[in-house]
């Protein structure tokens, strides 16, 4: 019952601010989309006429992709350091639900309140490009959620990071590009990529939405590889963090001031 | 009487980041807190009171010794400890600033899993207890300092915790917030049956709140005793006798051999003598040495030493002696 309370609580948090900053919101929506349009218009450019069309689709899926999983696992990061120089965050340690439920309904209640913004979002890429992809839900649901549960172990990872470290900023940014590449890179130039977070989940939606796949045409190894992974990073991430905050608070750190 | 904190031997060094020498913040500290109790604790700049706290509310974990909460060990047992402890630490940094008055009520609640329907009417009866009905949907940045604070004890008080701690709860706050606080501090105790630890420089505070105090000095426990022991101590021995005629000399050389500390001043129109007596006997010897020349005592003063003298004098160890002798 109280997991509900904390949900409950984290999701109309994210609304109230949204809300409550609507420019901060819509620039953020515009910027991403702008974004987009430059990678489509790279593509018109320089790409091979006769492939243009898949390279499109491939774009809007990694794109979607990648902008999700920068807000949620930026986002979580610069939380943190924001509430621990602001030090709220010492306020929430004291819970005695314990931190780690915080911060799991928080990356939940991220998902739910940013999911509208991603699906403007491609639908406005779907209907700038013309390029129509196989949304089924029943199969995408699944897989999507399977994805994200390894993006909330990053998301662990970075929170644990942003306890221990006052300065995350410049890692924050490499980390966009860490981003971009697990979903950017087709899984056929690096294969082992597959066992690392986010990348499996993001081929096999490739394959759901551009080349038609559904829930009965991907294979059981497939399947239980996006199982192994979401546990795998799950459980790393969230003792990552368990250990960050041990660390932070023999050293004295959940107050950065 | 029911023991709700137990302190046991608490020790917490931190290491500076760049010369990496190390800072005993709190070094062997002992104390416990029965429920229903306000305690005090009180120390001068830097001397581990917000460190002590923090180790209370499991934000920090000790280099050594043990913190129980209402019998449930921080290091053991953490989060089902934590349920029965809350906290406004040092500072205007417990709130969100970009979030309203209720929200944060309602926030800090939700996160401690409590659900919103049973909080609702303890918040409406928070936000008229605090005077803070008004403000309830403005943004926290644009409330003034003490009105943040209220608000933070507010939000303390929404936790549903046996034990409240409050660090320096009053410092940089204008009079009338002060009192205000002060008022409403002392009402929670007595209708919310709540424990509250206090840590200010503010005697003010300690003395008008706290049936005990425990004083710290360099991370070390100086004296734990009722705040109004504390004052009798000093007040029965210090007197002022204001005599009819001057001294001799050797009435004067006579005292300074009994009473080191004396303090003997003449002016044309009266004499005065300031003394501290550790024994009743001691003001036979006194009147001894007055009977001598027949000097007239006009009046005895007892001396009315406020708090904060004493506070500074145990923490400067003068009377660290007798302090001991008399407990
Ligand atoms: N996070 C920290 N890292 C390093 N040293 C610290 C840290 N926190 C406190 N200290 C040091 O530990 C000692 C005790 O500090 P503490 O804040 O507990 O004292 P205090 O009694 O609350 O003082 P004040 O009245 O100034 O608030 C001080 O010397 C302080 O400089
Ligand atoms: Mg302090």
């Amino acid at each position: 019952m109280s997991w509900i309370n904390l949900l409950k609580i984290n999701i109309k948090k994210e609304i109230v601010m949204m809300k409550r900053y609507l420019p901060n919101t819509i620039a953020m929506l515009l910027t991403m989309y702008f974004l987009f349009l430059a990678m489509f218009a790279g593509i018109q450019i320089i790409g091979d006429p006769s492939s243009q069309d898949v390279h499109t689709q491939f774009v809007i899926v990694n794109y979607i992709f990648w902008s999700l999983s920068l807000i949620v696992v930026q986002d979580i990061g610069w939380q943190i350091t924001t509430e621990a120089a602001q030090g709220t965050l010492e306020q929430l340690s004291m819970s005695p639900m314990g931190v780690w439920k915080i911060m799991l309904m928080r990356l939940i209640a991220t998902v739910l309140a940013n999911i509208i913004i991603i699906i403007v979002l491609l639908y406005l890429s779907m209907l700038t490009t013309g390029q129509w992809l196989n949304i089924d839900v029943i199969t995408l649901v699944p897989i999507f959620v399977l994805t994200l549960i390894s993006m909330f172990g990053l998301g662990y990872i970075i929170a644990g990071i942003s306890i221990v470290l006052k300065q995350i900023q410049s890692f924050l940014q490499i980390l966009q590009f860490v981003l971009a590449g697990l979903v950017f890179i087709p899984l056929t130039v690096a294969p082992f990529l597959a066992f690392f977070p986010i990348v499996k989940g993001v081929d096999l939606v490739r394959g759901i939405m551009i080349d038609g796949l559904s829930w009965h045409s991907i294979n059981i190894i497939d399947y239980s590889i996006l199982i192994f992974n979401a546990a795998f990073y799950f459980i790393l991430g969230l003792f990552f963090f368990l250990y960050c905050e041990r660390v932070a608070m023999k050293k004295g750190l959940l107050a950065h001031y | 009487m029911e023991e709700i904190i137990e302190v046991k031997n608490l020790s917490k060094t931190y290491k500076k980041r760049k010369s990496k020498e190390t800072i005993t913040a709190v070094n062997d500290i002992s104390f416990t807190v029965n429920k229903g109790e306000i305690v005090g604790l009180l120390g001068p700049n830097g001397a581990g009171k917000s460190t002590t706290i923090k180790l209370i509310c499991g934000l920090l974990i000790p280099d050594s010794g043990s913190v129980m909460v209402n019998g449930i060990s921080m290091k053991e047992k953490r989060l089902s400890a934590l349920s029965h402890i809350s906290a406004v630490l040092e500072g205007n940094r417990n709130l969100y600033w970009r979030l309203t008055v209720r929200e944060n009520l309602e926030y800090f609640s939700g996160n401690r899993g409590r659900s919103s329907k049973d909080v609702a009417s303890e918040i409406e009866d928070l936000l008229d207890a605090f005077n803070l009905k008004e403000k309830e949907t403005e943004l926290v940045n644009r409330l003034s300092r003490g009105m943040q604070q209220k608000l933070a004890i507010a939000v303390s008080l929404l936790a549903d915790s046996k034990v409240i701690l409050l660090d320096e709860p009053t410092l940089g706050i204008d009079v009338q917030t002060g009192y205000e606080i002060r008022k409403i501090l002392r009402d929670v105790v007595r209708d919310y049956d709540r424990t509250i630890i206090i840590s200010s420089h503010d005697m003010g505070v300690i003395q008008e709140l706290c049936d005990r105090t425990v004083i710290i000095n360099n991370g070390k426990v100086v004296t734990d005793d009722k705040v109004e022991n504390l004052l009798r101590l000093f007040e029965v021995r210090a007197y002022t006798i204001t005599l009819g005629n001057a001294l001799s000399n050797q009435q004067i050389q006579l005292l300074h051999q009994k009473f080191p500390h004396l303090d003997y001043s003449h002016h044309s129109l009266e004499s005065t003598l300031t003394v501290n007596l550790t024994k009743a006997e001691e003001f036979y010897d006194l009147f001894e040495v007055l009977k001598l020349e027949h000097t007239p005592v006009e009046s005895i003063d007892r001396q009315l030493i406020n708090f904060e003298e004493v506070f500074l004098k145990i923490v400067n160890g003068r009377l660290h002696n007798e302090l001991d002798q008399s407990s």
